[in-house]
């Protein structure tokens, strides 16, 4: 595990103070550069042929019309791909599976045929129309279960997983297929009193960052430089030495969104071919159409299956969950596989079996986003929950604690679970919405209300063997300032000022003493990725250590000019200062001036190994920390138009300690707003030809201030052993809760367990009316 | 075609072809890049400027258009003096997160609070429905709206 930093007070106190972002005044000035803004000198631009088929073999591009066409400077094909003996043509660093253009066959509506280089954005649109491309279409797999039928159609036929956990079954569309397994499940079902099945399902949706994924890319000089707003800047620098052979730096400005579609892009390794072919640099923005082809939220078929005794106890739990990860499995097998950790449950289940797979259709890739399918798993075995404890008739929230974890409880990974708080964080949540005092009904009837709860455990993403990809560099400069150098992408979520905040107490020194440099594979150390709610954990922890290593080395510079011993020194905000005699001491920029150079060093979080318990005993540690996290929902159902409302909703989790309260209470906000969509409106639909209906902003509905609930977000704050002064992360926490929540509310306020999300007006409407007939 | 416009206080007389939007006259011709794109739909918001005091998505008007009229971008709210009291008060409400959909945010906020200096929460609701953020849930840029009318009324 990490350096113990929790154990440290700090002296500033910048950890524990609510504060604006870093950024904040100059995003309010309109003067952030983000990705869209940025230019180089010569560049040409580039637009995508895409397939208009989600399944067909490619007989013939021909792109001769398109490459004579004034202005355009030239264009990519699998022709140009395959003559390159320097480009690997097919990407993915955790499923290698996606090529660069199709080479093949396409295997999703929008797949990439082939991209257009011209002066200018027009002309390449113009060109874009002149490839002439003839399919030999074929038979597609829209869903899991078309997928999954005998004789179904493959869409790869062959394998390629990369993360060593991936297991793919050779000769059908399942590209990974895992089981975790605790205790004897056929033993804990036959202990059960009762036993619970529940199938859920939810459509894919669109992450919709209003920042547009761009990029630049530039192959000059033997070297690649890419200028993108990913979330993984790291892996993908390394994917692009391996597929062209050459040295890359990849550069992230800020970032306006991700929400997890940022993280597995492929459009840099595109534009780069592209720019490598142009010999000048390529600028791409995916169109907001084009992003509802690039990635999408899989879509989700789960089924819980729970043991329970006459008093509530759970005796045995098995969840098998399907995940749709579309065409090209880049993350969203691992990214499934991943959940097998959390789908039973911030509960003791003593017999548990999971299984997970992961399988290819034609729809476009998967991506990760916010969570999931940790999301769907806790919308699934919440309600299920509500349902056992209606007919069981115990009291919602009473059956959960009941079954809650606790410290010292072994999860089903076998992790020794501690810091958990999970029964405050819940009882914090029911207590918000006046647990035990029903909703109060509506005078005129015409609509029915209800409240209802749910609890979740989410992991971090947390490499399967020990290996350090967190690191941090502090550098002392002339100047007396400390810059803080992290791989971390600021993408809105305010990580420089969270990272500042901590290098400031680690450091002892004010904010007006930092200076954060971020996302530049050329300027910082490696990270392995912002996603999973893991930057403040892990970075934060390689901050603190950094800030260790660099203050040895200041304070000994300094015990010669002050001739004192090292034991003596300390930091300061103005200087090294004798502890007992704060009046001695030598400023930052003194020390370096005498050095004659800078210090800088570079810190590191080792993550992964195992955990000695106070037990004695070693435990596996499948995530470095857990967030356990509630949310409770108060709902009005329109019993005519059949229309949900989301009126007031609470949210709480164990964060350890909160490093900007205030950022941490508007992340649950956002992550509330931006899964009640999916829960109540949101879904992309295809027709049965496998033709994407609703692509464009106009046709798919979002979160607006109108559908915004009264918010009630809340935490608990215990220091966890092992973050960086106590904290964990929580970035995805607000979303996972919701659909839970929310559904436990529409089914107390109206009697039915829905299935499925999102949950439409007709599909309450018809369901108000089948109970109506049934009574 | 030739247009005139005032932009932030600044008249500019500009050659454009016909189909150029507001949206790219002030992003590409003008440099002013704090007026952000999405959609180009005119459903989203990020775009949104003031034509003569009036809201409007910069991405659905053509520069022919505005011919005449006097534009303020996010560029123009800063005064002598400072911030304008709008993004004082996102910035200390914690009104923006990753800071994209923040210009036509305050735009919007600005084009209300000229109509209607104290508006309710539900009125406050209603004229900025249109404008979608994908971070914040909304719940901070409503106190940085209520704020903001606040210190502006108290002049």
């Amino acid at each position: 595990m990490c350096a113990a930093a929790s154990e440290r007070q700090p002296n500033t106190r910048l950890v524990g103070t609510s504060m604006p972002t870093l950024e904040a005044a100059e995003k309010a000035r309109g003067r952030v550069e983000y990705m869209g803004d940025l230019m180089v000198p010569d560049m040409a631009h580039a637009k995508i042929v895409r397939s208009p088929l989600p399944h067909a073999r490619l007989v013939s591009i021909d792109a001769s019309q398109a490459r004579a066409l004034r202005g355009v400077v030239c264009v990519l094909t699998r022709d140009e791909v395959l003559a390159d003996p320097d480009v690997e043509p097919i990407y993915g660093f955790v499923y290698r599976d996606a090529p660069i253009v199709a080479l093949d066959k396409v295997r999703h509506q929008g797949d990439i045929i082939a991209v257009v280089v011209a002066e200018s954005e027009a002309i390449a649109e113009e060109a874009v129309e002149l490839v002439d491309v003839e399919y030999d279409e074929l038979p597609a797999v829209m869903d899991t279960a078309a997928a999954l039928a005998n004789g179904a159609p493959q869409v790869h036929e062959t394998f390629h997983p990369i993360a060593p956990e991936l297991r793919p079954e050779e000769g059908t569309n399942i590209c990974h297929h895992s089981i975790l397994a605790r205790g004897d499940i056929e033993e804990g079902f036959r202990q059960a009193d009762f036993v619970y099945e529940d199938t859920y399902t939810a459509p894919p949706v669109q992450h919709c960052a209003l920042d547009l994924h761009a990029c630049i890319a530039s192959v000059e000089g033997g070297k690649i430089t890419v200028w993108t707003n990913c979330q993984s800047p790291f892996p993908l620098q390394r994917e692009l030495e391996r597929m062209f052979k050459m040295p890359a730096r990849v550069i992230v400005p800020h970032v306006g969104g991700g929400f997890g579609s940022k993280s597995r892009d492929r459009m840099e390794v595109v534009i780069t071919a592209a720019a490598k072919l142009a010999r000048r640099p390529v600028r791409f923005v995916l169109s907001q159409e084009e992003t509802f082809q690039t990635f999408i939220r899989p879509a989700y078929r789960g089924t819980v299956k729970t043991g329970v005794k006459k008093d509530g106890t759970v005796t045995a739990r098995q969840v098998t969950f399907y995940v749709d990860v579309g065409a090209y499995a880049i993350s969203g097998a691992r990214s499934a596989n991943n959940t097998l950790k959390v789908a039973t449950g911030p509960y003791r289940v003593p017999n548990a079996l999971v299984e997970c797979y992961a399988i290819y259709t034609n729809k476009p890739p998967s991506s990760p986003y916010r969570g999931l399918p940790t999301t769907q798993h806790t919308m699934a075995y919440e309600t299920q929950f509500d349902r056992i404890a209606r007919d069981l008739g115990i009291d919602r929230v009473e059956i959960r604690l009941k079954n809650m974890v606790e410290d010292g409880d072994i999860h089903i990974t076998g992790d020794y679970l501690r810091s958990t708080h999970a029964k405050e964080v819940l009882q914090q949540v029911a207590d918000g919405l006046n647990w035990g005092i029903p909703a109060e009904p509506d005078p005129s009837g015409a609509k029915l209300r209800g409240k209802g709860v749910g609890a979740t455990i989410k992991y971090t993403l947390t490499p399967p063997r020990l290996m350090s990809e967190n690191e941090a560099e502090i550098a002392l400069g002339e100047d007396g300032i400390f810059e803080v150098r992290i791989g971390t992408v600021n993408i809105g979520q305010g990580s420089d000022t969270t990272m500042a905040q901590i290098a400031g107490d680690a450091l002892s020194v004010g904010l007006e003493s930092i200076r954060m440099v971020h996302s530049d594979t050329g300027r910082v150390p490696v990270d392995s990725s912002t996603t999973a709610s893991r930057s403040t954990f892990h970075m934060g922890n390689a901050v603190v250590n950094a800030a260790d290593k660099l203050r040895a080395d200041v304070i000994d510079a300094a015990s010669h000019m002050l001739e004192r011993d090292a034991g003596a020194l300390t930091f300061s905000s103005s200087g090294v200062i004798v502890a007992d005699d704060p009046g001695t001491g030598v400023g930052y920029d003194e020390i370096v001036e005498q050095a004659g150079a800078g210090f800088s060093a570079i810190g590191d979080c080792v993550v992964g190994g195992t955990f000695s318990a106070p037990d004695g005993n070693e435990y596996p540690i499948a995530s470095t920390f857990w967030t356990f996290a509630a949310a409770g929902a108060e709902v009005e159902v329109d019993t005519q138009t059949g229309e949900v409302t989301l009126v007031r909703a609470s949210a709480s989790a164990n964060v350890g300690t909160a490093v900007n309260p205030q950022s941490i209470l508007n992340q649950l906000e956002g992550g509330i707003s931006m899964e009640m969509g999916p829960t109540l409106f949101e879904q992309m639909v295809w027709d049965e030809g496998g033709q994407l209906l609703n692509a464009a902003l106009v046709d798919y509905p979002l979160p607006t201030m109108e559908t915004m609930p009264d918010y009630r977000p809340a935490m608990v704050e215990h220091p966890y052993p092992g973050g960086p002064f106590g904290a964990k992360g929580m970035g995805e926490i607000g979303s996972v809760i919701v659909p839970g929540a929310v559904l436990n509310a529409v089914y107390d306020a109206t009697g039915i367990l829905f299935h499925e999300v999102p949950l439409l007006p007709h599909l309450v409407l018809e369901a108000l009316d089948a109970k109506a007939a049934g009574a | 075609m030739q247009v005139s416009l005032t932009v932030n206080g600044q008249t500019t007389w500009i050659d454009v072809p016909p189909e150029r939007t507001l949206l790219q006259l002030l992003r590409d011709d003008l440099g002013l890049k704090g007026t952000k794109d999405y959609c180009h739909s005119g459903v989203c918001g990020a775009c949104t400027v003031l034509a003569d005091g009036a809201a409007v998505s910069a991405c659905s008007l053509l520069a022919a258009q505005v011919n005449g009229k006097s534009i303020t971008t996010v560029e123009g709210l800063e005064g002598p003096d400072g911030l304008h009291p709008i993004q004082q008060a996102f910035i200390d409400n914690f009104g923006l997160q990753c800071g994209y959909c923040t210009p036509g945010m305050m735009l919007l906020a600005k084009s209300l609070l000229e109509e209607n200096p104290a508006p309710s929460r539900e009125e406050i609701i209603r004229y900025m429905g249109g404008n979608i953020c994908r971070c914040t849930g909304y719940a901070g840029i409503l106190r940085s709206v209520q704020a903001a009318a606040d210190t502006l009324s108290k002049g």
